[in-house]
């Protein structure tokens, strides 16, 4: 999987770590904005309230 | 040949996997606190602000400081009924000197997963500070910068400080925390079950998750209105030094 991405990145093995490089940042980035926030609510860690309906997230408390 | 590419995809897949797993902690435990400090200090900032800007709108509720000043016996003290909280938006500051000295988190209004990422979340339709009834608030205990990682130090006769813009109102724990199941919203009534409260009063609660890092149970602290103090004479002498 690695090994086909590195061989279709363009340049020599300078230009292709710079740009593997911005590749795993942009990765890490888009994991941080959007999926682990959406990810995080179903775990249960954030049951903080009292609402009767505990399923998921913290939900709406009386 | 074709045994060697499954073998490679399957351990890349593994690593692939086990690095999510470390950047998802990673941002779990560190991250969110980061955001949630920020976000709580962007909120506090737009409260105070907004108190600065705004001294005529504070200036209605004085009727509750005089009211409690001719002691508890007038319980017409919200009567001029000040305008709804607006939903997800900052009304006050909580200060709880047991968590520390600089322990101070904006309480905005309702309980979404979203309002508590940014502080500590006022349960709708429960009382104002210092109003009659019980001021419900729900916070997190771990994550989101651990506001209420102290929750089990709490005991009777601390301080919570509540800062409305124009009162400090300070309340009194009166018990140790007590652990209850998530669906018994009987903790928040005007007159929380299991408190040892009688009779109408100003109460506030004060819950969030149990275990630590667990939801199966909550953990659930009860304090009483013990005095006010207009902001215009400083900070009350809970909070001095």
């Amino acid at each position: 999987m690695y090994g086909w991405i590195w061989r279709h990145l363009p340049g020599n093995a300078w230009v292709r770590s710079i740009i593997a490089l911005v590749l795993l940042l942009a990765v890490v980035y888009a994991l941080f904005q959007y999926v682990f926030p959406w990810a995080e609510p179903l775990l249960p860690f954030g049951d903080v309230t009292v609402d009767g309906a505990s399923a998921g997230g913290a939900g709406v408390g009386q | 040949m074709s045994v060697r590419l499954v073998v490679r995809t399957l351990s890349e897949l593994c690593i692939t996997v086990g690095a999510l797993i470390i950047l998802f902690v990673v941002y779990f435990l560190f991250w969110t606190g980061v955001k949630a400090a920020d976000a709580a200090e962007g909120e506090i900032d737009t409260l105070r602000s907004q108190w600065a800007r705004e001294p005529v709108a504070a200036a209605p509720p004085p009727p509750s400081p005089s009211a409690s000043d001719s002691a508890s016996a007038e319980p017409s003290a919200p009567a001029p009924e000040p305008s709804p909280y607006r939903d997800g938006k900052p009304f006050a500051t909580m200060h709880i000197p047991r968590f520390g000295s600089g322990w101070e988190w904006p309480v905005l209004e309702n309980t979404e997963v979203r309002t508590l990422q940014k502080g500590l979340g006022h349960y709708s339709g429960t009382a104002r500070p210092g109003g009659t009834g019980n001021f419900a608030v729900a916070g997190h205990r771990r994550t989101y910068g651990d506001p209420f990682k102290d929750f089990p130090k709490l005991r009777p006769g601390d301080a919570v400080v509540v800062n409305d813009g124009t009162t400090w109102f300070t309340y009194r724990i009166v018990k140790e925390p007590h652990r209850t199941v998530p669906t018994d919203t009987a903790v928040v009534d005007p007159v929380p079950r299991g408190s040892g409260f009688e009779g109408v009063g100003r109460y506030l609660t004060l819950t969030t998750c149990e275990p630590e890092w667990g939801s199966s149970h909550r953990l659930i602290a009860w304090a009483h209105l013990d005095a006010t103090r207009p902001v215009s004479e400083g900070k009350p002498p809970e909070l001095a030094g």
